[in-house]
């Protein structure tokens, strides 16, 4: 089958009109698949707190596993079925602690995931907000340590990915959350989101993906639909546990006699919102001289080509020219013979 | 292990091309301790006589 193997990149805490929110850009991915026929994401882009899709042609690769790929150190191989062990941060009140446990129930009697163990961290993460030296979603968490450790027992125990639920303060700024679910702000826990799933893809490299455990807020009335999805339940567990179900075992290169199923030398294009190539796994894709496939998505980030001067650049209007870009390369079309005015050849002989 | 998240200005010299400036970045950052996340969220001309561009970095580093 023809395929053209793209990355998809929403990134976290920056507010993205398309991808900012609770899982609005899974259309777009579904739509870049189709085009591509192999997409590599994000957590960010799929989970949709209680919603979310499996796609055959999607592989959800946590950021910091994906920086990897983009920078050819692993290979991604497909499975069918992962054994998910969740980590609960030990701060999360008890009741809130038994939703999540309900939800894990759920996701196996109605879904058919193998959810195998769970484990309590020894004491709290200790999360840490920082949305003020920047207007990027930041921050960290104060005991990594306890993370790891209940990830490593979690593997010991047969687990091949982890999810983890840590908890959110309570007192965090209401007004920017408000901002956020009328789809006027950043997500303001994005940042320390990232940090956690990084930490475990970084020392314990298995696929892994995060949700937050918060208390219900108040109604909005001003609710914005691409926020919409994280109103629905009690935890924004469902999408995590539905994309760790099959995400890809990350498959180090160094590993001669292991099959892939996408090696990174397959890689020809990645998507990125207009202003935000100041990434690492964009840097990668322009140290390895790929198509850099670049969305108008208003964010409040200017990182542009403008200083960077790559020039194998393309830079297009919305998701669905994106679409038609993949294609083009997948279809093996000069996106030149599309475009209009249309130039004659160059004679670049000896005497030009 | 400490995590500590950093926010700073680094020189991007006229002399390191585009497909080098991940690298040039990494070998920098690395030395402030073990890299978890970084992004560059800000750039600028610094309009200097060489050229050089001032980006800013916002980065997660564990100090193990």
């Amino acid at each position: 089958m023809e395929i053209s193997p793209t990355i998809f990149i929403v990134p976290t805490g920056i507010g993205c009109e398309v991808g900012g929110f609770a899982g609005d850009a899974l259309p777009t991915a579904k739509l870049l698949a189709s085009a591509s026929g192999c997409l590599i994401t994000h957590p960010n882009v799929m989970n949709g707190g209680n919603l979310s899709e499996k796609d055959e042609r999607i592989f959800y690769v946590e950021g910091y596993s994906l920086d990897r790929f983009a920078r050819g150190e692993i290979g991604l191989k497909s499975v069918k079925q992962n054994k998910i062990g969740i980590i609960f941060d030990s701060d999360i009140e008890h009741q809130l602690f038994l939703r999540h446990l309900q939800v894990a129930d759920a996701c196996v009697a109605t879904l058919g995931i193998n959810v195998a163990s769970y484990i309590r961290t020894k004491k709290p993460l200790g999360i840490v907000l920082d949305y003020n030296s920047s207007n990027v979603s930041g921050g960290l968490i104060e005991h990594p340590d306890v993370l790891i450790e209940a990830g490593k027992g979690l593997i010991d125990n047969g687990a091949t990915a982890i999810a983890v639920v840590a908890n959110f303060p309570n007192d965090s700024d209401l007004k920017q959350t408000n901002n956020y679910r009328e789809g006027k702000g950043v997500d303001p826990i994005a940042g320390v989101e990232a940090v956690i799933s990084h930490l475990i893809s970084k020392y314990l490299k298995v696929p892994c993906a995060h949700a937050p455990a918060l208390n219900p807020i108040e109604l909005n009335e001003k609710l914005d639909p691409r926020a919409a999805s994280e109103e629905i339940g009690y935890t924004f567990l469902p999408s995590v546990l539905i994309g760790l179900s099959n995400a890809p075992n990350l498959v180090e290169l160094n590993n001669a006699n292991q099959m892939v199923s996408v090696h990174p030398d397959q890689l020809e294009s990645i998507v990125v919102p207009d202003g935000a190539l100041g990434g690492e796994a964009v840097l990668a894709c322009v140290e390895r001289g790929l198509n850099i496939i670049c969305v108008k998505n208003q964010n409040i980030l200017n990182v542009s080509n403008k200083l960077l001067n790559y020039p194998n650049f393309i830079k297009v209007n919305n998701y669905l020219e994106a679409a038609g870009t993949i294609l083009s390369f997948k279809k093996g079309i000069n996106l030149k013979s599309i475009r209009r005015p249309l130039n004659s050849i160059k004679n670049v002989g000896f005497d030009a | 292990m400490k995590l500590s998240e950093l926010d700073f200005y680094m020189d991007w010299p006229v002399s390191i091309e585009v497909k080098n400036l991940r690298k040039y970045l990494i070998s920098n950052l690395i030395k402030k301790g073990d890299l978890i996340r970084w992004s560059i969220i800000d750039i600028q001309n610094s309009n200097d006589f060489y050229g050089t561009k001032k980006l800013r970095i916002k980065a997660v580093f564990a100090n193990l």
